[in-house]
């Protein structure tokens, strides 16, 4: 009996690994198409879909839009979300727990229901340039995966440090510096990376916010699968891959994964 | 080595803290000479630990003055005071390898890189770590992470180096090595340090002197010897070793002492005290004899415990609990036994009741 | 007197100050727009008088298509979180008892889908479950049938995607329960007499009864107000709450009706989050 549950459970764990992989894979496989129908390269492959990405109508100024908003948000919100937790942590604010929670609270948010509060807002106050607008937003998008991150990260920190760069010759901005940034390098890096990812992908919110000259990736690449999705999109999205692979083993390699799943320690 | 005199190294004057209603620190004086190690000691919320951060600059006093290598530092803040301290659990930078974190503190003072490395060097290899300057700190044991927390303190060759609860991490055996070696190096660096303990038997072990503070104030400062034979107070004696101990009243006094009833008998000790004060009466268990002595009483044997080079004899008088402690081998009484105990005048202490922690 | 201490200890203008501009987005950016969405909610239709009015909220909860919009969206969600929790519930299992490198593969295997963007996904079930997509090939292949089924845009399609999408988020909370279970617990239960089943019914569910509402709730939130999934799996035929408000701001332009149905959408997360985050209290007491 506790044999058979344990090999059901194995059962579904492999299951539930491949499911996850299959579309992944599906998507690498079918960006080196021989066709421009998503055939599997069987008969052979071909890297010609992804010369063609640059030449997607509109493929580069969404991509640095993405790139520009993303790293914005994420580096807005590092410190803005850093300092909150530090607040929350360690300082004597009135009411910590409840602004912990409405920091994180974004997260459980329908993304689709911020964009059009953030529409309706924006066009209230009369605040119409689009660039802005989708930074601030996406500043609400990323601000809880930072402050969850931060505020996790700044309570396991052990602010004896601090004391101990005071007795070695830090002022309070050095030892800040030297030793709290440092010593707090692993958080900040999965902080960063999930806000990137989140601003980087988001199209619920995005979607109200752009026009016709400012659009985003998601946006772009969405437009371009409902219009003419052929293996071009599928080489890209391969690319946009990969680049998260290398994004989560960087941050392997200095937090692991364990701890990023939340079983840290 | 006495601190007193013009030439205190490190002076506290005066200095009284509290944190919102309760005071933390009151009126706290002491005077240390260079090259002394000072130990306080005392049970948890007695102070010891605010007077140590005082000390370092990571608590301000209400008042007082501090004075360390001939300098006012009292409104000076840590990084300018040159002090090195030693926490309770190390606090060594995780982000830097053990040479890193010694090496911090010269880097700061903007030492040649050259001069750093030989200092590094020489701290490293005077807690026996020269081999694991590379290593990250996470790798280390306990005992490995305590002599690089004290490589970093000795490194910036502070004026004074302060250890809060520096020991009291480490499994007893290590604590016991750490001690005397942690000794032997303070010598022989010449340096004066404020040691942080609640471990009585590691302040008389560590210091020249030791400073027993009880509810924000210094109840004795002595060196180890008078601080075991001549307690000044209920408090310093219960404090440190073991202790018989009887409340009593005083019932005469003359020009040699006082004579005390307590509720098994009359003892007499030297200390005068007016007739009629509540008292409490005490003497060491080494002091005990199973027989008549000067001041004799009577009760009950209920228990031996053998230990070796001493054997402890544990007699009920009324009620009240006392221990002898007897060296050798001799014949022990069974429990059970009724048995008469003695002990001289001289080691007979006297206390004010109201002193009575 | 001099700035000893980290200053933030000393003061609470300090902690104020430092969440400051934390609490201004969360202000300006986050509960100012909600709060005016809900006034939106609440405008009169054009042509009648102004003030407030709960037309867009009858017109959304009384018109068969559009109730069947929020049935879908309710559907789906109930869908997702029963499958994911099925397959996901055993898996974090297995993959906290694997050992290092094995534990590291799923991880990674977790990690990977839950970071790749939601558009890349779903665009490759469409790939996937084409006429002549590969799992047409396979069956067609094995003979399992004769002539290639329709899977795109029909609701198991938009199920088994939104399943793939959503199924790491089921996962890793409950992973990170089971990670920290003792395994001595059933071994426990087993000397003091309890049958496996039973063992588990008695100790292993309530003890991990947390990491499962945790899941349940993130999941069901999730995918209640999925746009992305449905939009490129299943589109027009199976109209939801978050199309409706897509298309209610995008197509039609009805301001009132979109923030009504943004409304409804929010109130059912948000009864979702909180209704889990009492029933955890309620079984941890």
């Amino acid at each position: 009996m506790r044999t058979a549950a344990l090999a059901f459970s194995w059962a579904m764990a492999i299951l539930a690994c491949l499911f996850l992989l299959a579309p992944l894979l599906v998507i690498a496989a079918a960006s080196l198409s021989p066709t421009p129908v998503f055939d599997l390269p069987v008969g052979g492959a071909s890297w010609r879909w992804y010369g063609r990405i640059a030449s997607l109508e509109g493929f580069w100024p969404a991509l640095w839009l993405s790139v520009q908003i993303a790293l914005l948000s994420t580096a807005l919100s590092l410190v803005a979300g850093t300092m909150a937790a530090a607040a929350i942590v360690r300082g004597r604010l009135p009411g910590a727990e409840a602004f912990a929670a409405a920091l994180v609270s974004p997260l459980m948010m329908p993304g689709l229901v911020l964009g059009i509060a953030m529409l309706q807002y924006f066009r209230g106050i009369g605040f119409t340039a689009s660039w802005p607008a989708l930074l601030l937003a996406h500043l609400v998008i990323t601000l809880p995966y930072v402050a969850r991150t931060m505020i996790a990260g700044m309570s396991r920190f052990d602010f004896t440090l601090i004391e101990a760069a005071l007795t070695l010759g830090c002022t309070w901005p050095q030892s800040v510096l030297r030793v709290m940034i440092p010593a707090l390098a692993p958080s900040f890096l999965v902080a960063g990376l999930f806000s990137f990812l989140a601003s980087f992908d988001n199209y619920p919110v995005s979607i109200f916010l752009t026009d016709v000259r400012t659009k985003t990736l998601p946006i772009k690449m969405l437009q371009y699968i409902e219009e003419a999705p052929d293996p071009t999109l599928a080489a890209l999205s391969t690319l946009i891959l990969l680049g998260t692979l290398v994004l989560l083993v960087i941050a392997d390699r200095a937090v692991g994964l364990s701890r990023m799943a939340g079983t840290g320690e | 080595m006495e601190g007193g005199g013009m030439a205190a190294h490190l002076s506290v004057r005066g200095v009284s803290k509290r944190f919102g209603a309760t005071p933390v620190l009151t009126d706290i004086d002491l005077r240390m000479a260079r090259g002394e190690l000072v130990t306080l000691l005392g049970p948890s919320g007695c102070g010891k630990t605010t007077l140590l951060r005082v000390i370092a600059g990571l608590t301000q006093p209400d008042s007082g003055v501090l004075e360390l290598a001939g300098r006012d530092i009292t409104r000076l803040p840590p990084y300018r005071r040159n002090v090195g301290v030693v926490f309770q659990n190390y606090a060594l930078f995780p982000h830097l390898d053990v040479a890193g974190n010694v090496a911090f503190g010269l880097k700061l003072r903007k030492r040649p890189k050259a001069e750093i490395d030989a200092s590094v060097k020489r701290a490293l290899e005077l807690v026996h770590l020269g081999a694991l300057a590379d290593r990250p700190v996470r790798a280390l044991s306990g005992g490995q992470q305590q002599r690089v927390a004290l490589a970093r303190a000795i490194a910036v060759e502070p004026s004074v180096i302060l250890f809060d609860e520096a020991l009291s991490a480490l499994d007893r055996k290590l604590r016991e090595t750490m001690q005397g070696e942690l000794r032997r190096l303070l010598r022989q660096i010449g340096a004066t340090a404020v040691f942080v303990t609640h471990d009585q038997e590691e302040a008389l072990t560590m210091s020249d002197r030791v400073a027993v503070m009880h509810r924000g104030r210094i109840d004795q400062l002595a060196d180890p010897r008078t601080l075991y034979d001549r307690p000044a107070t209920a408090f310093a004696l219960s404090f440190v070793g073991q202790s018989l101990r009887l409340p009593g009243t005083v019932v005469d006094a003359d020009g040699d002492g006082s004579m005390v009833e307590t509720a098994v008998g009359q003892v007499r000790a030297p200390r005068r005290f007016l007739p009629g004060s509540p008292v409490i009466v005490a003497t060491r268990p080494e002091h005990v004899r199973l027989a008549e002595g000067e001041n004799t009483l009577h009760g009950t044997v209920t228990g031996v415990t053998f230990q070796g080079s001493r054997s402890v004899v544990e007699i009920d008088a009324g009620g009240a609990v006392l221990m002898a402690e007897l060296p050798g081998r001799q014949a022990l009484p069974d429990p059970g036994t009724p048995v008469s105990f003695g002990w001289p005048v001289a080691e007979t202490l006297l206390f004010p009741a109201e002193e009575a922690a | 007197m001099i700035a000893l201490l980290p200053p933030i200890d000393r003061d609470r203008r300090v902690a104020l100050l430092l969440s400051g501009p934390a609490g201004l987005i969360l202000l300006a950016l986050f509960a100012l727009p909600l709060g005016l969405l809900f006034a939106v909610s609440l405008q009169a239709p054009p042509g009648t008088p102004p003030g407030p009015s709960l037309a867009a909220y009858e017109r959304l909860l009384t018109t068969p298509h559009h109730l069947g919009a929020v049935w879908n969206s309710v559907k789906l969600s109930l869908a997702v979180t029963v499958l994911t929790l099925l397959v996901g519930y055993p898996a974090s299992f297995a993959i906290a008892r694997a050992k290092g490198r094995w534990r590291s593969l799923m991880l990674g295997c977790l990690f990977l889908p839950l970071s790749a963007s939601v558009i890349v996904k779903a665009f490759a079930w469409t790939i996937l479950l084409r006429s002549s997509g590969i799992v047409n090939t396979v069956l067609l292949g094995l003979g399992i049938v004769d002539a290639p089924v329709r899977m795109i845009f029909t609701e198991t399609a938009l199920i088994v995607g939104a399943v793939n999408v959503f199924l790491p988020f089921m996962i890793l909370p409950v992973y990170a329960v089971v990670a920290q279970l003792d395994p001595r617990l059933s071994e426990a239960a087993a000397t003091l007499g309890a049958n496996p089943a039973a063992g588990f019914l008695k100790v292993t569910l309530p003890v991990t009864m947390p990491g499962i509402v945790a899941g349940v709730a993130l999941v069901s939130a999730l995918s209640v107000s999925a746009y992305v999934v449905p939009t490129l799996l299943i589109g027009e035929r199976y109209p939801t709450l978050a199309s409706t408000i897509a298309k209610a701001y995008l197509l039609t332009r009805e301001p009132a009706f979109g923030a009504a149905a943004g409304v409804v959408l929010l109130v059912i997360a948000v009864a979702i989050v909180v209704l889990s985050s009492r029933l955890a209290r309620e079984g941890r007491a």
